[in-house]
């Protein structure tokens, strides 16, 4: 009784919720995880919205912290074949190809 | 060779230019310690002791003939497990990179390799850095050389318990909310978080892109500013690395505060805040005045809205960066799986413990339809007030100045149940990672249990040599000069008494 | 009475730009290398490795962009797209969505209907995904990340057009800007040019659009055409029968030419764009527009104009010529070696074009060079060969693009120019055709056609077509 009081004002997280954010995440997670995961993503949610005290309205989101730009590379070739090395640590791999279960029908 | 071990990096280079002592001996130094103190405080997931001596035969060649000369040219130092190391497996703690051999090196530590230290292996974390602890490690927890039923903090725990443990002379680390500086600070030694964008991220195994930096643990001021002028670079494989001149860091070390400014955020000061810690780093602040610095107490403002911003944007970031596990390039693929969707969830979930599912299922959230606004892009506006909070406290101060963490290290076991409890815990230190600055952390005292108090200093943007140069005039004032390092082998339990007879020991010869 | 529909129909198309290496690595983009032979740390997705952009996948961004009259956004950055699948390394595909390089242009089109401007949304930069090969018999799939990181461009267009007839325009409009450009080889059965097709149906002359759907896997202009054509009637058919269009993404088939919704209970089509922390802003300067706008190329237009002006082709064949960009190279470059403009436009016009079409063949397919071309009429010219051996021996060069002056060497089809052979020859015919010689003694003039062909026929065509009529002439 006490948990749903707690959770009376704050962010509801619902089973099918987490069945998405599972799919999302490609995470799969038992029932017991799934209860623990709701409880946390709730406690977190209503913790983070503590930022809508603030008054962000007119400020630009900053995605990047300096004002560096344009960083490139020139059009040449740098690398080589490196299969091997790449694919040394595939769990499963095949003609030099990384093996994974058959994704067509 | 407890001699040797309790030799800072740069003096312990020093004397192999000399020939007092050769890089063997000193890596021997280390390894012997390891072997003595890794049962009881594993610090290390991956030990190389062959190739540490094979490095240390052909590092001793190159000072005899003239090529290396560097400040730490033949001194031995670990690596936190989430920089890739060519031929060295590289698991982040994680049980689904427990396998991974990286075909390249991160840069950091091919500049670290260059300067000629000698890398002994790789150290334990959190898993994937996510954690204050290093409690989620799949490889074991790490315990606190100074107490060992505590934590050494985390994420960077290993790196910070090795050197402060004396089983090797430096270390890197990665700070994405404090995971160097919150561990420095629990294992009573040196850490720097570099301003974002001086130390090449390129072979660091990403965990928040906007806010990681590799940075150097030590054992002192002096050999952080080594290490850290060693491993900074610009670096074209990182499009967010900064072209500096400014990184010959060691000429800050300049035993001089007069006229520097430091403000104390009152907002640092306040509940939550163990008053033991509060008054060690209160007496710092006033050994720094004594000096000759101007200090002030100041409203920084917006502290307690770093938390939540750092968490949506580093766990937005780390659901994404962290969606490469997925068992079909490298890393752990479950045994039984139908169909490909199987195989990633079941690999996934086999593989992450259960810290990093946490942040990859809120990450996942926060940027899904419908929340994107709500959460990511409110917590990017409040990064740039928090960056703009930041801008006018640099337009008043050289510096800020404040504790590294609320309390010194909690006891193990104690962290994990509350999650949220936790990352209250980063109060002091995520608004720095948000706002890309420069800070540290070094010791200023002990509490009653006899556990290190961190301070941390924190420079404007590029201002590294600042910090430096207050973190340094500060230690000459402490009583104990470097960290203790662990007592010979065979020693039962590493209690605080003996953490505090070494302390004095060193005061008494300082 | 059943009633009227039209369709609406938007299009992405993905161009793969002709680079030399990756958008976000040093690899090469190479065709038809061995499995993961162009692969690295970042186009395999390693943990660690980071991207650095191509500058040159921004230059070809912005001319096709300025081709299609777009604005260049001056502040552009780019964003993550989450999802899971094997062919992409990361799990996510670094792309462009809230601040794409180029926005509101378009491009005009012609059809049967008369002119219109395709309006284009926007053009965003993006990586290509590997390519997955299914193990015909085994339970696998192989993943190749050779194409992993390969530099694409989407061009996103509004939903202007009504008919396959306005897709295929306008997808050749784009082709052939875009070939111009030398951004890309723009060819759909390779995959370099890839169109997504969104379409709706909608009764004729209502306001409101209807419920489009997204067609997947068109690899030639003949398969778009057959999938639109199959979707307005599958739509059509579910309004009929009272049912609702569902908004999905299909795949088409084009062999049993038939689609099929790409659904999975698995995927949530959420993909969580957030900006991609890796890379720095781009911040293009007017300059730097300035710049890529001077090197832009003649484009179709112009250059008609000119091979109409400089040569003095009628429009028709200009049209022709410029309509692919090879082929105005082609021509060019033939033209810079022969000297003669018109000869080498009546090649192109006339018997490379049977053959193109006899051999099922685009004009892009042509692998025989110019230097052989330039060759084949210089020998014409100078009277080496006469016109029948020349086209004999063009299809030679057409077909196995051999060197046509050994080539007439070797095989002896050098024109006989020997007026003594010549006159024995002719001697010859005259005599064992005696009723075509009084025809013409009686004034059948065309009598003496026979007589030629008779000749040529003698010499096995080799024979100096003026000089045999002129030998006969003497000798009647």
């Amino acid at each position: 009784m006490e948990q749903i009081k707690q959770r009376s004002n704050g962010n509801v997280i619902s089973d099918e919720t987490i069945e998405y954010v599972g799919i999302l995440a490609k995470l799969e997670l038992s029932p017991e995880e799934k209860e623990r995961a709701k409880k946390d993503m709730e406690e977190m949610l209503d913790y983070i919205d503590k930022l809508n005290e603030l008054d962000t309205a007119g400020i630009e989101p900053m995605s990047h912290v300096f004002s560096v730009n344009n960083v490139f590379r020139e059009d040449t070739v740098t690398n080589g074949d490196d299969r091997d090395n790449m694919l040394k640590n595939a769990p499963e791999a095949k003609d030099g190809s990384y093996q994974v279960p058959k994704t067509v029908e | 060779m407890k001699e040797i071990r309790n030799l800072t990096a740069l003096q312990l280079a020093e004397k192999i230019k000399r020939r007092e002592i050769s890089v063997a001996e000193g890596v021997l130094a280390s390894l012997e310690q390891i072997n003595s103190a890794e049962s009881r405080i594993n610090s290390y997931v991956t030990l190389d002791e062959e190739g540490a001596l094979e490095q240390a035969a052909r590092i001793q060649k190159q000072i005899d003939s003239g090529e290396l000369t560097g400040p730490l040219a033949g001194v031995p130092a670990a690596i936190k497990d989430n920089l890739c190391t060519e031929g060295m497996r590289t698991t982040c703690s994680s049980k689904i990179l427990a396998n991974f051999v990286p075909p390249y090196t991160a840069e950091a530590v091919r500049n670290l390799k260059k300067a000629g230290a000698v890398i002994l292996g790789k150290t334990n974390m959190d898993e994937f850095a996510m954690g204050s602890t290093t409690e989620t490690s799949a490889f074991g927890i790490t315990r606190n050389p100074w107490n060992l039923n505590h934590v050494p903090g985390g994420s960077s725990g290993g790196s910070c318990a090795a050197v402060a443990a004396g089983e090797c002379f430096f270390a890197l680390g990665s700070d994405t909310g404090g995971s160097i500086r919150q561990p420095a600070s629990f294992c009573g030694v040196t850490g720097l978080k570099p301003t974002y964008g001086t130390v090449s991220r390129y072979g660091l195994v990403a965990y928040g892109s906007s806010l990681d930096q590799i940075g150097p643990v030590a054992k002192d001021v002096s050999d952080c500013a080594a290490v850290l002028e060693a491993i900074a670079s610009y670096d074209r494989k990182d499009s967010t690395s900064l072209n500096r001149e400014d990184t010959d860091f060691a000429a800050a070390l300049k035993d001089d505060v007069r006229g520097m400014k430091i403000g104390i955020p009152r907002d640092y000061l306040g509940e939550g805040l163990e008053s033991e810690v509060k008054s060690a780093v209160l007496t710092a602040a006033q050994a720094l005045e004594k000096k000759g610095a101007y200090v002030e107490e100041f409203d920084l403002s917006l502290a307690e809205y770093a938390i939540p911003a750092y968490y949506v944007i580093a766990c937005a970031e780390a659901s994404s960066n962290l969606a490469r596990f997925d068992g079909v390039k490298y890393g752990y693929r479950s045994k039984e799986y139908e169909g490909l969707h199987q195989m990633y969830k079941k690999s996934r979930s086999e593989g992450f413990g259960p810290e990093v599912k946490r942040r990859i299922m809120l990450g996942s959230f926060v940027l899904s339809s419908g929340y994107y606004d709500a959460y990511y892009l409110k917590a990017l506006r409040t990064k740039a007030l928090i960056k703009q909070a930041f801008d006018r406290a640099f337009e008043k101060y050289d510096i800020i100045l404040g504790p590294a963490a609320p309390t010194t290290a909690p006891e193990i076991g104690k962290s994990l149940q509350d999650p949220l409890k936790m990352y209250l815990g980063d109060i002091y230190t995520v608004s720095v990672n948000l706002a890309g600055l420069p800070a540290m952390t070094l010791p200023c005292g002990l509490d009653a249990k006899g556990l290190p108090i961190g301070l941390q200093l924190i420079g404007d943007c590029f201002q590294e040599k600042k910090i430096l140069q207050a973190a340094y005039a500060y230690e000459q004032t402490r009583e104990w000069k470097s960290c203790p390092a662990l007592e010979e082998q065979g020693t039962e339990g590493f209690e605080k008494e003996r953490a505090m007879k070494i302390a004095s020991e060193q005061e008494a010869g300082a | 009475m059943s009633k009227e529909y039209e369709m609406v129909i938007g299009l992405e198309v993905h161009v793969e730009l002709a680079t030399k290496t990756k958008i976000f690595c040093g690899c090469s983009t190479a065709f038809g290398g061995a499995p993961n032979t162009h692969t690295c740390p970042v186009c395999t997705g390693m943990p660690g490795s980071l991207p650095v952009l191509n500058r040159q996948v921004v230059e070809y961004a912005m001319a096709v962009g300025l081709a299609a009259h777009c604005s260049i956004t001056r502040h552009c950055k780019f964003d993550r797209k989450n999802y899971f699948y094997p062919d992409n390394p990361q799990n996510y595909q670094i792309s462009q969505l809230y601040l794409p390089i180029c926005r509101n242009g378009g491009v005009e089109i012609e059809t049967s209907a008369g002119k219109k401007t395709v309006r284009i949304h926007e053009i965003h930069m993006e990586e290509d995904a590997g390519k997955l090969i299914h193990d015909e018999w085994g339970d696998c799939s192989l993943v190749d990340y050779n194409r992993s990181g390969v530099p694409l461009i989407e061009i996103v267009s509004e939903p202007d057009m009504r008919s396959a007839e306005e897709v295929i325009a306008y997808l050749e409009k784009l082709r052939m800007m875009i070939q111009y450009l030398g951004a890309s080889d723009c060819k759909l059965n390779e995959g370099s040019m890839r169109a997504d097709v969104n379409l709706s149906v909608r009764e004729l002359g209502a306001k409101e659009f209807g419920t489009r759907t997204e067609m997947k896997n068109l690899n030639s202009f003949k398969a778009i055409a057959r999938a639109i054509e199959n979707e307005k009637n599958r739509q059509i058919d579910l309004l009929e029968d009272g049912e609702k269009v569902v908004q999905e993404t299909r795949r088409w088939d084009d062999l049993k030419e038939y689609s099929y919704a790409m659904r999975s209970k698995e995927d949530a089509q959420d993909y969580r764009y957030f900006p991609e922390p890796d890379l720095v802003p781009l911040v293009i300067s007017q300059e730097w527009v300035e710049e890529v706008k001077s090197r832009q190329p003649e484009f179709q237009e112009e250059k008609m104009e000119r091979y109409k002006k400089e040569y003095g082709l009628p429009e028709y064949d200009a049209r022709i010529l410029t309509g692919s960009k090879y082929l105005a190279d082609f021509f060019e470059d033939a033209v810079k070696l022969c000297k003669k403009p018109k000869k080498v436009s009546n090649w192109l016009m006339g018997e490379t074009m049977r053959l193109l079409k006899e051999r099922e063949m685009e004009p892009d397919d042509i692998h025989f060079s110019p230097e052989n071309l330039a060759r084949l009429i210089d020998l014409t010219e100078e009277g080496s060969i006469n016109g029948t051996v020349a086209k004999e021996v063009f299809e030679k060069i057409f077909d196995e693009d051999i060197d046509p002056v050994s080539y007439v060497e070797k095989q002896g089809l050098k024109t006989v120019n020997d007026a003594e052979e010549l006159r024995t020859t002719i001697a010859q015919v005259i005599q064992d055709n005696p009723q075509s010689v009084a025809d013409y003694r009686n004034g059948k003039e065309k009598a003496i056609g026979f007589l030629v062909g008779q000749t040529m026929k003698a010499m096995k065509g080799k024979a100096n077509p003026g000089m045999v009529n002129q030998i006969l002439k003497e000798l009647l």
